[in-house]
């Protein structure tokens, strides 16, 4: 039966060509816009390497201080002084690692400028995440510990500065420093901010020794990797105790932290849904939202495919009729007419998926955003299959529906 | 006429409503769309104030320094006035001078300013004497500021004119204090300017306030930007000597030296990005919107042959079919236009949108409303023209 149902729609789909175009031009365009902003979502959240434990990984990624009164506040990146001392000894984790915001540091190549980003990390930084090494190795906690000048650098920061050659082992000038390279990674994407940067190096070679003072904010960041999943909710209570009891330099201008032990896409939903508060994650809510969007998009390309259909079926009453006198029921029909739109969006969404994996790569190209490298996976192709079949029976469903309601005696007529 | 129409269309009311829908919805999408297009554009064919060709902008201190106050403070003292010194060797630079706030980046500093208990809030920014002649700013009024200011027990303050109408009307602020009347210290208007817009051409102009700063030698008036404007043809080559001269004079500071017309180039690629994004989907919608019409329209008018043709048959004239296909396009169009219209007028009302002006509203408005038409007649023609060839004969034989 659905063997004959699909043979049919497929008649259908080649009589009227013109509607035919129009109803897939709608399906794969929408379906491409959709999947550009779920590329982009997995791009920036998903787990990819080198951020492959993200499922037991927390961070301290902003912080806020209030002053007695309540009425000034400071909402930020915390200090290097401030995370060494509360959040390094957490207890009950695996490993913490501090690191900076990049922040852009200038080099001279033959006279001209060169602009990159300069991330300074601990040791630990290389041991949570994992990343590939094209050639030599991370930096370590001794290497933190003893000062030592070097650096890791990504592959564009080699092509820029050594042409492609062998790096390990030579010297790079960055904001006036000299670091000797001891590693070279492939480039991470920009958008995954906890791992980007063009070079990194070791904290301790700051220019002065300042940021280990007392002060609460800064360029700081932490991470913290957990023993287990499980371990989560202990240790965002931990953190809260620590933040109870963290010695403020200068208590009457500032005297309460805030913060939550979290993952990005917490940070995200936050920041989307304009929250100020810390507490109950809100990742639901955001996604919540995010659907609700995507609905409110695809509401126009759903009412001009319902017009169509209604159109489409229309020019089919007489069929309509002669099954009706036989005695096909209403429900069969619609069946009939829902399985072969769903038909017709899933040949759209196959033309969609070629659309978008082009655009995606048009983007990437383009180096709007440097260094992304967009890509459909197994998880957008489920995201952009399920965005097409909800499309499918929703601009089905109706049209299917308001047909099968005809008298048999006026559809045999063949009017609507 | 138009009563016939609407007549026809009401009988098909069942059928139509689905149009009337998408055609609001598109509305709505397309003013969206129009009124943001026509924002910016408002926006930035308005003048600047300054000129950013020939300009540099180096920021002294990363933005780690910057956060937290990380570097060694008595280095700071005075860093200002001896970087500025450092840069007046060099033949290539005709004119330096500090500043706070840099110029194309996102944020502002604002401060609530006074008179005669009349408020408003405006953007400010701390600037060195000699700041009019690297941005060449343009005075109406007054003066600018000047060496002999050091001696003052106020601040002297430069005004854009939009800050002068706001706050003082068609009185004359020179002289005239700005700050809350509360504080000891005032600031006092010295001069007007014509503009000065912060945050480039994409952003809609506002009332600013330059502060001047005086360099007194204490580690608070470290300047976050040095702005140089450099002799025409100096080259990138250069960058690098001041970039040497600026880490000897300051050790232990990061610096960075950027031309403002590449960091203006790269703040408008950045502004632009999603302003893109919505046209493209919006375009796409459009198209989408108007391939459907058409074949809704085609379905329409195949399906009313018998009533076309026998119209025909008792008299009626091609082109009266023509205009009548299209009248009723034009009425369902109307009546989904109506809704949007009616919809969108709330905005203003509830004080939704009202940063966009009244008249970039009804600019956004107008064009909107005469796109569609514009539309949905183009997608008329075609079916029109078929329905207007419908043979009487072959019509009335259909079925």
């Amino acid at each position: 039966m659905l063997k004959n149902y699909l043979k049919m729609a497929f008649k259908v789909l080649l009589r009227r060509k013109f509607f035919t175009f129009i109803s897939l031009f709608g399906v794969s365009l929408t379906l491409v816009v959709l999947m550009v902003l779920v590329a982009l979502f997995d791009h920036t959240f998903g787990a990819y390497p080198p951020e492959t434990k993200t499922d037991r990984t927390l961070g301290v990624l902003f912080v806020e201080f209030r002053s007695p009164d309540d009425h000034s506040m400071i909402n930020g990146f915390a200090g290097y002084g401030f995370l060494d001392r509360y959040v390094r000894t957490l207890p009950n984790v695996e490993k913490v690692s501090l690191y900076s915001f990049p922040t852009t540091a200038v080099s001279y190549l033959n006279g001209a400028p060169v602009t990159s980003w300069l991330k300074r990390a601990d040791g630990e930084f290389w041991q949570i995440l994992d990343f590939r090494f094209l050639e030599g190795r991370p930096f370590t906690p001794q290497d933190e510990k003893d000062r030592n000048f070097v650096a890791v650098i990504n592959e564009t920061t080699r092509k820029r500065f050594f042409s492609d050659g062998p790096a390990v082992g030579k010297f790079l000038e960055v904001d006036g420093q000299h670091f000797r390279v001891v590693g070279v990674v492939p480039d991470i994407p920009i958008l995954r901010i906890v791992p980007f940067a063009d070079i990194w190096v070791p904290i301790s070679t700051a220019k002065t020794d300042t940021y280990r003072g007392q002060k609460l904010w800064g360029n700081y960041l932490a991470m913290i990797l957990a023993r287990q999943r499980s371990d989560f909710p202990m240790i965002k209570d931990e953190y809260h105790d620590v933040l109870k009891r963290v010695e403020f330099p200068d208590p009457q201008h500032y005297n309460k932290a805030f913060g939550e032990a979290e993952t990005l896409l917490d940070v995200a939903s936050r920041a989307f849904l304009l929250e100020r508060g810390y507490g109950e994650s809100p990742v639901r809510r955001f996604m919540a939202w995010l659907i609700l969007l995507m609905v409110l998009f695809m509401l126009l390309p759903t009412i001009n495919l319902v017009n169509i259909n209604v159109s489409r079926i229309r020019e089919r009453s007489s069929e309509i009729g002669v099954r009706k006198a036989f005695g096909a029921s209403s429900l069969t029909l619609v069946g009939q007419f829902v399985v072969e739109n769903v038909l017709l969006t899933l040949v759209g969404g196959g033309i969609g998926f070629v659309l978008s994996y082009g655009v995606l790569h048009f983007i990437s190209s383009t180096g709007l955003i440097p260094y992304a490298h967009f890509g459909v996976n197994y998880r957008i192709f489920l995201g952009g299959l399920a965005i097409t079949l909800f499309f499918g029976l929703l601009s089905g469903v109706y049209p299917a529906w308001k047909m099968s309601r005809l008298h048999p005696a006026v559809a045999l007529r063949g009017r609507g | 006429m138009t009563k016939h129409l609407l007549t026809l269309v009401w009988n098909r009311r069942r059928a139509n409503a689905l149009v009337v829908l998408e055609i609001f919805i598109s509305f709505l999408v397309l003013f969206a769309a129009v009124t943001l297009g026509a924002y910016y554009a408002d926006n930035y064919r308005r003048p600047l104030g300054y000129s950013y060709e020939n300009v540099w902008d180096i920021s002294v201190g990363s933005l780690m320094e910057m956060i937290s106050g990380d570097s060694a403070t008595e280095d700071k003292k005075n860093i200002t006035k001896r970087l500025l010194a450092a840069l007046r060797d060099f033949p290539e630079i005709e004119a330096s001078a500090g500043m706070d706030n840099p110029l194309f980046s996102i944020g502002t500093s604002n401060g609530v300013y006074h008179h005669q208990g009349r408020k408003t809030l405006a953007s400010f920014c701390a600037v060195t004497d000699g700041f009019q002649d690297v941005m060449r700013l343009e005075l109406v009024r007054g003066r600018w500021f000047e060496a002999a200011d050091d001696a003052l027990d106020w601040d002297p303050v430069l005004i854009n004119q939009r800050l002068a109408n706001e706050l003082f009307g068609s009185e004359d602020p020179l002289g005239k204090n700005i700050g809350n009347p509360e504080e000891k210290r005032q600031a006092r208007v010295v001069g007007i300017i014509t503009e000065y817009r912060e945050n480039g051409e994409l952003f809609e102009p506002e009332s600013y306030v330059l502060v001047r700063r005086k360099l007194t030698g204490v580690a608070d008036d470290a300047m976050r930007h040095i702005v140089i404007r450099v002799r025409p043809g100096t080259t990138a080559a250069f960058e690098e000597t001041v970039m040497t001269r600026l880490l000897a004079t300051a050790r232990g500071t990061s610096f960075e030296i950027k031309p403002l017309a590449q960091v203006r180039a790269s703040f408008l690629r950045f502004c632009m990005a999603p302003l893109l994004a919505i046209g493209v989907v919006a375009a796409f919608l459009m198209i989408m919107v108007s391939l459907g019409l058409v074949g809704v329209v085609w379905q329409n008018v195949t399906q009313r042959t018998t009533e076309i043709g026998l119209r025909r048959a008792l008299g009626g004239t091609a082109t009266a079919i023509y205009t009548q296909v299209l009248g009723e396009l034009v009425v369902i169009t109307s009546v989904g236009l109506l809704l949007g219209t009616a919809l969108v007028a709330q905005l203003p009302l509830l004080g939704v949108m009202t940063f966009v002006g009244t008249r970039v509203f009804l600019v956004g408005l107008g064009t909107s409303l005469a796109l569609i038409y514009l539309l949905t007649l183009l997608c008329g023609l075609y079916p029109s023209m078929l329905a207007s060839k419908i043979q009487p004969a072959e019509a009335l034989h259909y079925e």
